[in-house]
């Protein structure tokens, strides 16, 4: 006796058409229907490309960070550093006293995978310890190891004795 | 049928590539890649738009042509 009065073949909910228990009722996807989900995958890569052309232009810009004073430049001494924290408490930063005397300063997050990087005055470079990547302690830029980003500086300005951050480049 | 498929798979690999790169060029502020980068994505999926259009023609001028 049929569990279904008219004798109409049960309805198969489409997840299980989709996933079958039994090999003999799985269908394949055919070469028509994987080039329409690559087509399909495609038109959404575009979006997504698009999408990030549009942010680029009309996105939100980064707004100026205010001048923070960072370090007293007589504390310093050619081929010292000293850490500090700007534009915010969650973005670190180094500054170097070159052996020529002048300072600079970058953001200490290396931009292979975000390690910290620490100063060898005695090549002026930035190094990490992590994957061994060196950077330019005079603009940034990688020399060796993994990074292919240069460091961001941060612009100082001397005011007195008074080392003041007033912006952050970007990479 | 399958070379189409190829070929629109190794599109779509460059289309991956590409928004990776330009997600890349995002977050570091170099955003003069951006634009150009979208257009040739869109350009790409023009590409892959096509190919499928021909094969869904094939089929159908296929049927038609079939006694």
């Amino acid at each position: 006796m049929s569990d279904h009065p008219d004798d109409a073949p049960p309805e198969v909910p489409r997840w299980r058409e989709d996933f079958p228990v039994r090999w003999a009722h799985d269908h394949y996807v055919t070469r028509r229907e994987l080039a329409k989900f690559l087509t399909l995958g495609s038109a959404l890569l575009a979006t997504a490309s698009g999408a990030i052309a549009a942010i680029g232009r009309w996105g939100r810009h980064e707004a100026k960070a205010p001048p923070v004073r960072v370090a007293r430049a007589s504390s310093i001494p050619p081929g010292g550093s000293a850490l500090f924290r700007y534009p915010t408490s969650g973005d670190p930063c180094i500054l170097v006293r070159g052996q020529d005397g002048s300072l600079r300063a970058f953001s200490q997050v290396c931009t292979h995978l975000s390690c910290a990087v620490v100063h060898h005055p005695e090549r002026d470079e930035l190094f990490c310890p992590c994957h061994h990547g060196i950077f330019s302690a005079i603009d940034g830029r990688p020399i060796a190891g993994p990074p292919i980003r240069r460091l961001p500086m941060i612009q100082l300005e001397l005011r007195g004795d008074d080392v003041i951050a007033v912006g952050k480049d970007a990479s | 049928m399958t070379a189409i498929c190829a070929f629109i798979a190794v599109l779509l690999i460059i289309q991956i590539w590409l928004v990776s790169a330009a997600l890349e060029a995002l977050l570091s502020n170099d955003r003069g890649v951006l634009l150009p980068a979208a257009l040739a994505s869109l350009v790409i999926f023009a590409v892959n738009g096509g190919l499928l259009l021909h094969a869904v023609r094939f089929d159908r001028d296929l049927r038609r042509s079939a006694p």
